[in-house]
């Protein structure tokens, strides 16, 4: 039994999340981004998360195996909906009807991801803590 | 454990209460990490009645007559925790079925619950050591 499973687990949490915030500010940054290499607007990207337990498996007992998992980002996707048609004629990315194809990104959602991340973070921070604690608590036994 | 008198059946249990909590808070960060992955089923580890059941019965179990057989009534070393998960059924959101308060909360409570036992097994030594020393 490894007294850093839980640290790892909550370590692995971090780093999804981290990136998860990195992707909802890169989503923020291009919200008016009307034009990228790959042509078209910037289409706002998603994070899916997928539990992974192959790196704790070998520590832990028979009888938890499967029932403790890290997590990790699996992918990031492009969100394909349709981008949102603005009309300013003015504009250089205009087409010949005036409209300009902006980014799929609704500034609202974003915030409230970010703030969830936020908070699933200082979670996993809490878990970090709870563990360092813990393991030297057991070790002050007998001092 | 030592088979010495002096290390005796509290000293066991709050060992294995320790080594126990110390499962529970694996699983529990592990229902943190993913609070927000679609599909996962929270896990749970239960553990309480069986180590209860088996504080009055140490020791006392049934004979095995072959070292394959399964100990009936066994004593603490047998005392394992049992995964238990609840798979979202409401059919609303992503499957996840997560309470981020619930786990935060059943994490605090294990960690104290843990330190306790670590403190009470610190004071049994404690006392060991005071005997040892003569009173000093």
């Amino acid at each position: 039994m490894d007294i850093f499973t839980s640290m790892k687990v909550g370590a692995s949490a971090l780093k999804a999340q981290r990136m998860r915030l990195n992707t909802i500010s890169s989503n923020l940054a291009n919200v008016e981004t009307t034009s990228t290499p790959e042509g078209g607007p910037y289409k706002k990207k998603n994070v899916v998360f997928r539990p992974v337990g192959t790196a704790f498996e070998k520590q832990l007992d028979s009888n938890l195996k499967g029932a403790v998992q890290g997590v990790q980002v699996q992918r990031i996707s492009a969100d394909e909906r349709a981008p949102r048609m603005v009309y300013d004629p003015a504009h250089p990315d205009a087409d010949p009807q005036g409209y300009v194809a902006m980014p799929n990104i609704n500034v609202m959602d974003e915030i409230v991801d970010m703030m969830s991340a936020t908070s699933a973070y200082e979670a996993n921070v809490t878990v970090v803590q709870s563990a360092k604690r813990m393991a030297l608590k057991a070790l002050e036994i007998g001092k | 454990m030592s088979t010495l008198g002096i290390f005796d059946k509290t000293g066991q249990l709050l060992q294995k209460v320790m080594d126990l909590r110390q499962q529970n808070q694996d699983v529990i960060a592990s229902n943190i990490a993913n609070a927000q992955t679609p599909g996962y089923a929270p896990a749970r580890l239960q553990f309480e009645d069986a180590l209860a059941g088996a504080v009055g019965r140490d020791g006392q179990g049934m004979a095995t007559t072959h070292p394959q057989h399964l100990p009936v009534g066994g004593g603490l070393d047998q005392v394992q925790g049992k995964v238990m998960r609840t798979p979202d059924r409401s059919g609303l959101g992503d499957g996840n079925n997560v309470n981020l308060d619930q786990e935060m909360i059943g994490l605090a409570e294990n960690q104290i619950l843990f330190e306790a036992a670590a403190q009470m097994l610190n004071k049994k030594m404690g006392l060991l050591k005071y005997a040892a020393q003569d009173g000093r």
